[in-house]
């Protein structure tokens, strides 16, 4: 199953990492904390088991493999896919009655009766105990079922487009199956998303006792990854069949139902569920998470990499705004080019300053260009493309996020670091890190301002007090130094996970 | 051009009973006219030559000539003809008509190649008395007529039924004009015109081809590439072929039965005559067969597909698939009510016109039979083509399989069993043909959706 690669390779490992499209194929976010925490515990040894959807939409290895990393392997769902030799069969009639009554579950789910069956890996590889994949494919049994399904839920009339999607969101589960059963021993296992690697992680978890411990960094449902792994199939269906776009609502739904159920069983293995913001810790309980096994770890930097940065800031705010963000819809750079055409209104020689990668969505990042250029702002608009941030952040006034999704962006930390008030939108963690939560917390003050998502007058009236308002600007800068330095330092994250990792270990 | 289906359609359209008799009298014509002209021909052409012709044994001589060289070209095209059919078929789906031609010259080239070199040394060795002439000329039709049989599965694939029947018209018309010329010369002098006669309907039917597909290359093989090639199918037509003549071979070689003509060539007295009469009998049924498969079943067919492809929901496709079926049953129906009729006719009138012929009333009981076996015949065509529509290969198989299986045990059995058992070989082979074929398409049927969407 393995693919051959030049990756290494181990008998055994203390932690088995559960990765998704990130680590070490993908640069980012959740990437640089997976390299960060491995790298912080060098008496660990780690082992990582990285799903992607086909080779070919990953490039190089974006990461020095970590000394302690003694065990990669990578596993494509779609490349591995090998469909067994059509053939017809009735099914396991018991098997599929539990499918049946799980699906019932699902509509009605209660964290506390949750289901034993489908936990294990032989439910998916053991014809005569379970549902093979075989099974799933051609058995009569599997066909009823998704025609009872349809009869009794699909709201769109398209069976054939119901009948694909169905088959393809499940295709991967059987191969999750064969991963987990082929898998090296580990002394605990820690995913780093729900999806399809949290359910590997339960998998493995059911199959040989070890904790499961789950980090979940943003809601996967509503990230990309999803789109990874579903918008071929749901583009394809609709060029093939010209359809009304909106008809395909109902399938993206459908989607994101199924992660949320295959969500529960990775809530339902682990003994630690890990948000990063107090937000996000709710809305896993609302998702079917167990109050009592929910906690909040948030990210941690290295203040003292950006703190050295401080002695270059001038007493009086540049007049630059920037944006550290790759130049995609969702970080809503749009609304960024919006309001710095109101800031200029009232100061001419404002900069702003667009931070990212721009090759992931091209028409995107010229329709920002095109837009700056209408409002008559191109000058003093400058798209930057990737850079370090230590090498933008000294000159920077206020840093801006105008995301319409976001989790707990480094990129705030990293600015609070180095002295520099941030306006953000209200997504994500972006509230309690700017006007902080809890009583000790918010007696911090605020490092800047929180505004409403695609609304650039309040962005650009919170920007403009914070640049025409040195002493206000001062105190900003000063409470984002105060917030940081107490509360999301790497030692205390890493502190943290220290503790979870004994734990689990044990 | 437009599709047989289509006119048919447009005929039916006006809705009023002369139309509908104009409609299933044009698919009579077009279904069935070839083979009658080919008939009559040959029975005209030994009727003009029996005057001239002496001894009058040369005469049957002739026809039994043609009659096995119709029965061996057919089942050794056989293993072509419905693999050619769905290769064009595929090509014409693919919008890909400039590879009917290349192709088509391949096929015959290969046809021509393995008929000539299996035709020439055996009619060399196998017909010792007959004159050099005689030999060449029977091998030299052997290959024509083969290469016939293919441009007509091309053309009736691209359902240009009236260009093979025109050709059919002119290729016989010439044999029949150039036999009352040729007839002096005798058997050699009859064999030279059908020849002849062939050879023009060969070239005419080719002329069709070359003017309405023109393609940039002459030669190709792309039929015998790799999956595109289906070898069930290729066994699927020769073993259809081969159980149609097999109880005639019985018949023909079994020493009750058969008696020499010329050559290694038996011919059966008692057996031939009625059972070429009987399938002038089923001229209406398979203009039936033609009306119902081309418009009624094959509109609900294109439907369930349709709803299938193109995102119709669970209880349209099952309507529709539950219409396809009807019409199925329906097409079936009728093609079993109105062969009953024909049935029914010669019951009746059979003896009038076999003493109006002068021929004598012992064929009675074999004229009866072998009338129900012919219209049983269409009816087992009308099951494998439904067969054929839904692309289970498997199933045509396994039913022409038995037909030759079971028509040659029961033929071997009525002739052991004497006289009045002769012809219910042919006919209970078909019976439990069609049984078996009824009750797997019942099931098949049953089962579509699920088969159509978990095993493709």
């Amino acid at each position: 199953m393995t693919p051959m690669d030049s990756f290494p390779k181990s008998n055994s490992v203390d932690i088995m990492l559960l990765l998704e499209g990130t680590f070490p194929y993908v640069s980012g976010g959740v990437s640089n904390w997976v390299n960060q925490i491995i790298l912080a515990f060098p008496e660990y040894r780690f082992g990582a088991v990285f799903i992607g959807s086909t080779r070919g939409d990953y490039g190089e290895v974006k990461y020095d493999i970590p000394q302690n990393l003694v065990h990669l392997e990578c596993h494509y769902l779609h490349d591995e896919l090998a469909m067994p030799a059509i053939r017809p069969m009735a099914g396991n009639n018991s098997a599929f009655e539990t499918v049946r009554r799980i699906h019932e579950w699902f509509l009605h789910p209660d964290p506390t009766t949750i289901d034993d069956a489908l936990k294990t890996p032989d439910f998916y590889l053991d014809s005569n105990s379970g549902a093979s994949f075989e099974q799933f494919l051609y058995s009569k049994k599997s066909w009823e079922m998704i025609c009872d399904l349809y009869q009794e839920r699909c709201s769109d009339p398209s069976f054939v487009d119901y009948f694909w999607t169905v088959r393809n969101m499940h295709t991967p589960i059987w191969l999750l199956a064969a991963i987990a059963k082929q898998l090296i021993p580990a002394r605990m296992y820690h995913s780093v998303s729900t999806g399809y690697a949290g359910f590997l992680g339960a998998l493995l978890h059911h199959n040989n006792g070890r904790p499961l411990l789950l980090s979940e960094h943003g809601i996967y449902t509503k990230e990309r990854r999803i789109d990874i792994f579903s918008s071929d199939w749901i583009q394809d269906n609709r060029n093939a069949l010209q359809k009304d776009p909106t008809e395909v609502s109902y399938y993206r739904d459908l989607w994101i139902r199924f992660f949320e159920s295959i969500g529960r069983f990775c809530y339902g293995a682990a003994a630690n569920i890990v948000s990063l913001y107090e937000e996000a810790r709710e809305r896993e309980i609302n998702d079917g998470a167990l109050r009592e096994r929910t906690m909040v770890v948030p990210n941690g930097i290295n203040i003292s990499r950006f703190a050295t940065l401080r002695r270059q800031r001038p007493d009086s705010p540049p007049q630059v705004l920037t944006l550290l963000g790759r130049v995609v819809p969702i970080k809503d750079i749009k609304t960024f080019i919006r309001a710095l055409r109101l800031v200029a209104n009232h100061l001419p020689e404002v900069q702003g300053w667009i931070i990212g990668p721009e090759n992931e969505n091209p028409e995107y990042a010229e329709e920002c260009r095109a837009l700056a250029e209408s409002l008559h702002i191109a000058s003093n608009v400058r798209f930057m493309g990737f850079r370090d941030p230590i090498e933008i952040l000294p000159d920077t006034g206020v840093m801006v996020l105008s995301s319409v999704s976001e989790g707990l962006p480094l990129a705030i930390l990293e600015a609070f670091a180095a002295g520099i008030p941030v306006v953000a939108t209200d997504v994500g963690a972006c509230r309690q890190l700017i006007l902080g939560h809890g009583q000790e917390d918010e007696a911090i003050g605020a490092a800047g301002g929180v505004v409403s998502i695609n609304n650039p007058h309040d962005l650009a009236k919170e920007a403009l007090q914070l640049l025409e308002n040195p002493p206000l600007w001062k105190r900003a800068s000063q409470a984002a130094i105060t917030r940081v330095e107490r509360f999301y330092t790497e030692q205390q994250m890493f502190a943290n996970y220290r503790q979870l990792y004994q734990r689990g270990i044990e | 051009m437009a599709g047989i289906g289509f006119e048919l359609r447009k005929l039916l359209k006006r809705d009023t009973f002369s139309s509908l008799l104009q409609t299933y009298g044009y698919a009579g014509i077009i279904s069935s006219g070839p083979w009658v002209l080919s008939i009559f021909a040959v029975l005209l052409i030994g009727f003009i030559s029996l005057p001239v012709v002496i001894p009058p044994v040369l005469v049957s001589q002739f026809q039994t000539s043609i009659t096995y060289l119709i029965a061996i070209s057919l089942i050794y095209t056989g293993l072509f003809q419905l693999a050619f059919t769905r290769y064009c078929a595929d090509r014409i789906f693919e919008k890909e008509h400039f590879r009917l031609l290349p192709n088509l010259n391949g096929l015959l080239l290969l046809v021509t190649t393995i008929g000539g070199l299996i035709s020439f040394p055996l009619t060399i060795v196998l017909f010792p008395e007959t004159s050099l002439v005689y030999r060449l000329l029977f091998a030299t039709t052997f290959v024509t007529v083969s290469c016939v049989w293919m441009v007509a599965i091309l053309l009736s694939g691209l359902k240009d039924y009236k260009a093979i029947l025109y050709n059919f018209a002119i290729g016989y018309g010439t044999a029949l004009f150039l036999a009352f010329f040729l007839r002096t010369w005798k058997l050699e002098g009859l064999l030279l015109a059908f020849l002849t006669g062939q050879f023009v309907l060969l070239k005419g039917m080719l002329f069709v081809v070359f003017r309405n597909y023109p393609s940039r290359t002459f030669l190709e093989f792309d039929f015998l590439r790799e999956r595109r090639v289906h070898y069930s199918l290729m066994i699927t037509g020769f073993f259809y072929n081969l159980a149609i003549w097999t109880d005639k071979f019985v018949f023909w070689f079994h020493p009750y039965t058969g008696s020499k003509v010329i050559g290694p060539l038996n011919a059966s007295e008692i057996y031939d005559f009625p059972i070429f009469l009987a399938y002038l009998s089923i001229l209406p049924g398979m203009a039936v067969f033609l009306v119902r498969m081309e418009t009624d079943f094959v509109e609900y067919y294109d439907r369930f597909y349709d709803s299938v492809r193109e995102g119709g929901s669970l209880t349209t496709i099952q309507l529709m698939k539950n219409e396809m079926v009807h019409m199925a049953r329906e097409g079936i129906y009728d093609i079993i009510k109105i062969q009953s009729i024909a049935t029914i006719i010669i019951f009746l009138f059979g003896p009038a016109i076999l003493s109006m012929a002068g021929i004598s009333l012992t064929y009675v009981p074999l004229l009866n039979i072998d009338v129900v076996s012919a219209g049983l015949q269409v009816v087992l065509l009308g099951l494998i083509n439904i067969y054929f529509y839904l692309d289970r290969r498997g199933r045509a198989l396994f039913l022409t399989a038995l037909f030759a299986t079971l028509n040659f045990i029961l033929s071997l059995v009525s002739v052991k069993l004497g006289p009045y058992f002769y012809g219910y070989g042919f006919a209970g082979s078909l019976c439990i043909t069609i049984m078996c074929g009824m009750f797997l398409l019942d099931r098949d049927l049953e089962t579509l959706e699920y088969k159509t969407f978990m095993l493709q």
